[in-house]
């Protein structure tokens, strides 16, 4: 199914022009698992996602993330994830769950640059709180290697937490070395972090359309206000 | 005030030139056709030319699905039994980029083989 230009050229302009408004950067966790914009249909994926930062102000957090997801269509995939936060030595229990929903918006290789969006809606238990972002995903090959960005706009409200509009940039430059190993280089932006580090990630093939991708990824804050460490990590399988 | 048109000028230019990005190219796109049949690719090697964007059109005609996969070309893609599926590669210089499908990967093996002498592409 082709998706047409146009509508796909409305979409990222409507989104871009969304972000030109004044919105805060978004907050809490900021480092995260970078998406590229492709869906394969019948795939059904398994994943964990952790990430923890150490900052002067709140130290030690830990966030531990289980996804089932699967593919609906050759363009539409979604996602359901059950959350758990807490500092470390804490006894973790489940305080958020997450749907999402992957639009590829173009073919890969079709256009300069290949686009999708990601739609995420969060709700948080203890904080009564929901979240809704939308999140632009781009991607261009330049030889061996690859840059990935996304570009998510916010919005999150509650009884404990301000409503608000907020604002996400993360940007990965992958180098295919080889299947197994491939190094990068992670930049993410957002409300009191700005970070970057290197991931190092690969695929394992286990069977015939079974897969186990990982990434490992070590970030320095370079902002006053940023966490000093944060270290995330992804293993997603595929089948 | 002069700041703030400004402001605006260099927003809209960012979103003029991200349409751009996104806009069809018209110059007309090579298209070459491999089927799955079997859980072969046929032809298993196919010639095409350097430098150029082309189009790959994957006919299944096999019951069952399988992906065109190749770490070389950066791509893959699942492809259902019995439909057809386009798959963009290159501009690509000059080699030998193997593939093969996920789901039977003893038998369904291919090559791109890219050559700079357009006329050799076929």
């Amino acid at each position: 199914m082709q998706i047409p230009v146009k509508a796909a050229s409305i979409t990222v302009a409507l989104f871009l022009t969304a972000l030109t408004f004044n919105t805060a950067v978004a907050d809490g966790i900021v480092v995260s698992k970078i998406y590229d914009p492709y869906v394969q249909p019948l795939e059904t994926e398994i994943e964990w996602r952790f990430v923890t930062q150490d900052s002067e102000t709140v130290p030690d957090v830990q966030k531990h993330s289980l996804g089932i997801g699967r593919s609906l269509t050759d363009r539409w995939a979604v996602e359901f994830y059950a959350i758990a936060t807490g500092q470390s030595g804490e006894s973790l229990s489940i305080d958020a769950y997450e749907l999402e929903a992957q639009w590829q918006l173009t073919e890969q290789g079709e256009y300069a640059i290949d686009w999708g969006l990601l739609f995420e809606l969060e709700r948080e238990i203890d904080a009564n709180a929901w979240e809704f972002a939308a999140t632009l995903l781009a991607a261009r090959d330049f030889g061996r290697t690859t840059v990935t960005a996304n570009l998510g706009l916010i919005y999150e409200g509650g009884e404990r937490i301000e409503n608000e509009f907020e604002s996400i940039l993360r940007m990965q430059m992958r180098y295919r070395m080889k299947e197994t190993l491939e190094p990068s280089v992670e930049v993410h932006v957002g409300q009191d972090t700005t970070a970057i580090g290197p991931t190092i990630g690969g695929l394992m093939r286990v069977s015939n359309g079974r897969k186990l991708r990982w990434d490992v990824g070590l970030f320095a804050g370079i902002t006053e206000r940023s966490p000093d460490h944060i270290l995330k990590a992804n293993i997603e399988f595929e089948f | 005030m002069k700041q703030t048109i400004r402001m605006r000028k260099s927003r809209l230019s960012v979103i003029a030139l991200l349409i751009l990005l996104v806009a069809p190219s018209y110059a007309a796109t090579p298209e070459f056709e491999i089927e799955i049949r079997n859980h072969l690719f046929l032809p298993d090697t196919l010639t095409i030319p350097a430098g150029v964007k082309v189009k790959l059109v994957i006919y299944n005609r096999d019951a069952t699905p399988e992906e065109f996969e190749s770490y070389e070309l950066n791509r893959e893609k699942v492809i259902l039994g019995g439909r057809k599926a386009i798959v963009f590669i290159g501009p690509l210089a000059p080699g030998e980029y193997p593939f093969f499908g996920e789901f039977n990967p003893q038998t369904a093996l291919g090559t791109i083989l890219v050559v700079a002498d357009a006329n050799a592409a076929k």
